[in-house]
């Protein structure tokens, strides 16, 4: 009887040390990569190409930085990915917000017909190509607003929204109105206040959506002005993925800045607003894939 | 007031009355939700009967209107599409990849969701799973970007420690080999969405009733026959519902990153012949060579194919298993 407890105990801690072990090792496989980027631009362009970075950086320097923020080329593209993310976001969660207050009435007229319409959009797409055939009638093709105005609505936020503001209790609005309150007042300083979490959720959501975003950069502006980080990157990835590739070539011998090294630099740029707003909003960003799972 | 009213008006005109009246108290709301109708009409709802195109002689020049005039070319395009010389290999790497990723990428989260819920201190718990969803939020260009700080043959790291290790004479060329495409992306796939997805199994587990571990480990099961006992029937439900999402969507990429910008990013003219699935060569064909009619074709193709697998799925689930989405 001893002996069998005996290895129960052993077993456990056998089952104790393995996992341990395989979660340590994910885990590193998760964070190495960032650490190896960190590291790669804050080193000299030239040596990271030849001799091995492993641990820490390899003649530390601010070259990266400096040159990467004098380029117009990548300065400009980070601008506009600041404003498409701020504006984006803003945009999507003022109409989000509006157009849900409005189906979460319950004796709304017609409420039926807009939830079909709703709904079905949720399902069923165009696809990419009549999409852009829209976008170039209305107008939008080779524009800043091409970035915010199309994917100013999410027809899945708007579903989370509207259940979000029908649990706000009918007392709050109730007392409003008897204070003699209109729809606008009750939604502008009774509901909104109320519903931060659920205007977090969907700010970050948009905004990560908007700061990661490519393709609408690639496909649907042509002006230069206009491009954003995401592009930039994919420019230099694919200039390097080419046979005849040039990416060791310095662009200035005396700092040792190699378009690699600002391409690394820049990935590091797009990474750091995630990971510095990533402690904070975690709760979040679970809530948000909690609602996701509500509609499954 | 309705006491004044003349009792001969007719139901139909007073009822409409009072529905000008309900209308005009919440014309406000009606203004917002207008707002965001035409939002959709304009958005989701004209692209939707852009599809017609795929039927038509149509070309860009035409605009929105010629969507409509344009001369039907009946099934024309897909014709072609069948007949392309690259259509075998098109259609593989699309049934290929989506059916890679379901293989591997599915059960990763889940594997995740048990080791972590195996995982003792809590601190050390809390950490890994924070750490592990944060590539989710990383974009898919900055994860061809780090893959290839890791991966090309010239700068990758990977290929520098073993060379230096002296495991290889030369790089391997894991970014343009045709033979690595397939790895790659399910690689890639399983490293950013693994830890996103484990945390809806890390719910359904902590949703089991701890009386049923105990009930377990009085009857002797160890560690491994409640994980296999209770813990994986726990998650049933939610495993099954995952699944049908994920097969739902399967030539789009699962639940674990869009088999489009896979392959859009990872894919270059060498691995090309791996790379190429329905989706990037609608887009390249339409976008890029300005095939409009054909690449929406051929992306309406993609979506038939869609349709009938989710009602496939949905069907042998509720047969199987008897949980189902509809």
């Amino acid at each position: 009887m001893a002996g069998t407890v005996w290895s129960q105990v052993q077993k456990d801690r056998v089952m104790d040390i393995s996992v341990t072990v395989i979660l340590t090792l994910m885990m590193l496989t998760m964070l190495y990569p960032f650490y190896y980027v960190l590291i790669l631009s804050f080193s000299k362009g030239t040596d990271a190409l030849v001799s091995g970075v492993y641990l820490w950086p390899k003649n530390f320097t601010w070259e990266n930085y400096y040159h990467l923020l004098r380029d117009p080329k990548w300065y400009q593209a980070f601008l506009v990915t600041v404003a498409r993310t701020v504006s984006g976001a803003f945009l999507g969660v003022t109409f989000t917000c509006l157009v849900a207050y409005g189906l979460s009435h319950r004796d709304l007229l017609f409420g039926k017909v807009y939830f079909i319409i709703v709904i079905f959009a949720m399902y069923f797409t165009g696809g990419l190509i009549p999409y852009y055939v829209v976008l170039r009638a209305v107008g939008l093709l080779n524009s800043f607003a091409v970035y915010i105005v199309p994917t100013m609505l999410s027809t899945f936020f708007l579903l989370v929204a509207i259940s979000f503001f029908r649990e706000i209790p009918n007392e709050l609005k109730e007392a409003a109105h008897i204070d003699g309150a209109n729809e606008w007042t009750i939604f502008y300083r009774v509901v909104l206040p109320v519903s931060t979490p659920l205007i977090a959720t969907i700010s970050l959501f948009t905004g990560v959506g908007q700061w990661n975003a490519w393709l609408d950069s690639a496909y649907f502006v042509q002006s230069e002005q206009l491009r954003t980080l995401a592009f930039r990157m994919i420019e230099v990835i694919n200039k390097s993925n080419a046979p005849s590739d040039a990416i060791g070539a310095a662009n200035s011998v005396s700092t040792g800045v190699t378009s690699y090294s600002l391409q690394v630099t820049a990935m590091v740029i797009s990474i750091a607003p995630i990971l510095c707003v990533y402690p904070f909003l975690q709760k979040y960003f679970i809530q948000g894939i909690m609602l996701g799972s509500v509609k499954g | 007031m309705d006491v004044n009213k003349p009792v001969t008006r007719s139901a139909a005109v007073v009822w409409r009355s009072q529905l000008w009246k309900r209308f005009k108290k919440q014309k406000l709301l009606h203004l917002f939700v207008g707002l965001g109708i035409i939002f959709l009409l304009v958005f989701s709802y004209t692209p939707m009967f852009g599809i017609l195109m795929a039927f038509k002689n149509y070309t860009i020049s035409m605009g929105i209107k010629g969507i409509f005039t344009s001369d039907w070319a009946g099934l024309k395009h897909f014709e072609e599409f069948v007949t392309d010389y690259r259509f075998g290999e098109i259609l593989r790497n699309t049934i290929v990849l989506s059916l890679l990723k379901v293989i591997f990428a599915f059960p990763a989260p889940i594997i995740l969701a048990i080791l972590l819920n195996e995982a003792k201190n809590l601190f050390f718990k809390r950490f890994v799973q924070t750490v592990s969803y944060l590539p989710h939020f990383i974009s898919w260009v900055v994860v061809v970007g780090i893959s290839f700080a890791f991966l090309s043959a010239d700068v990758g790291l990977v290929n520098k420690a073993l060379l230096q290790l002296g495991l290889i004479s030369k790089p391997i060329d894991f970014l343009t080999n045709p033979d690595y495409f397939w790895g790659l992306a399910v690689g890639s796939a399983v490293w950013k969405e693994m830890g996103w997805w484990a945390i809806i199994f890390l719910a359904a587990i902590a949703g089991i009733d701890p009386s049923l571990y105990e009930a377990a480990q009085i009857d002797g099961a160890g560690r491994l026959a409640r994980i296999r006992h209770v813990t994986l029937p726990g998650m049933k439900g939610t495993i099954v519902v995952v699944l049908i999402l994920t097969i739902g969507n399967i030539l789009g990429g699962g639940l674990v990153g869009s088999n489009f910008e896979q392959a859009y990013l990872f894919g270059n003219s060498i691995n090309n012949p791996t790379s190429e699935i329905i989706q990037t060569y609608a887009f390249k064909v339409g976008l890029k060579e300005g095939r409009f009619a054909y690449g929406a074709a051929i992306d309406l193709m993609q979506s038939v194919v869609s349709v009938t697998l989710i009602f496939l799925s949905n069907y042998i689930a509720k047969r199987r298993s008897g949980s189902s989405l509809f």
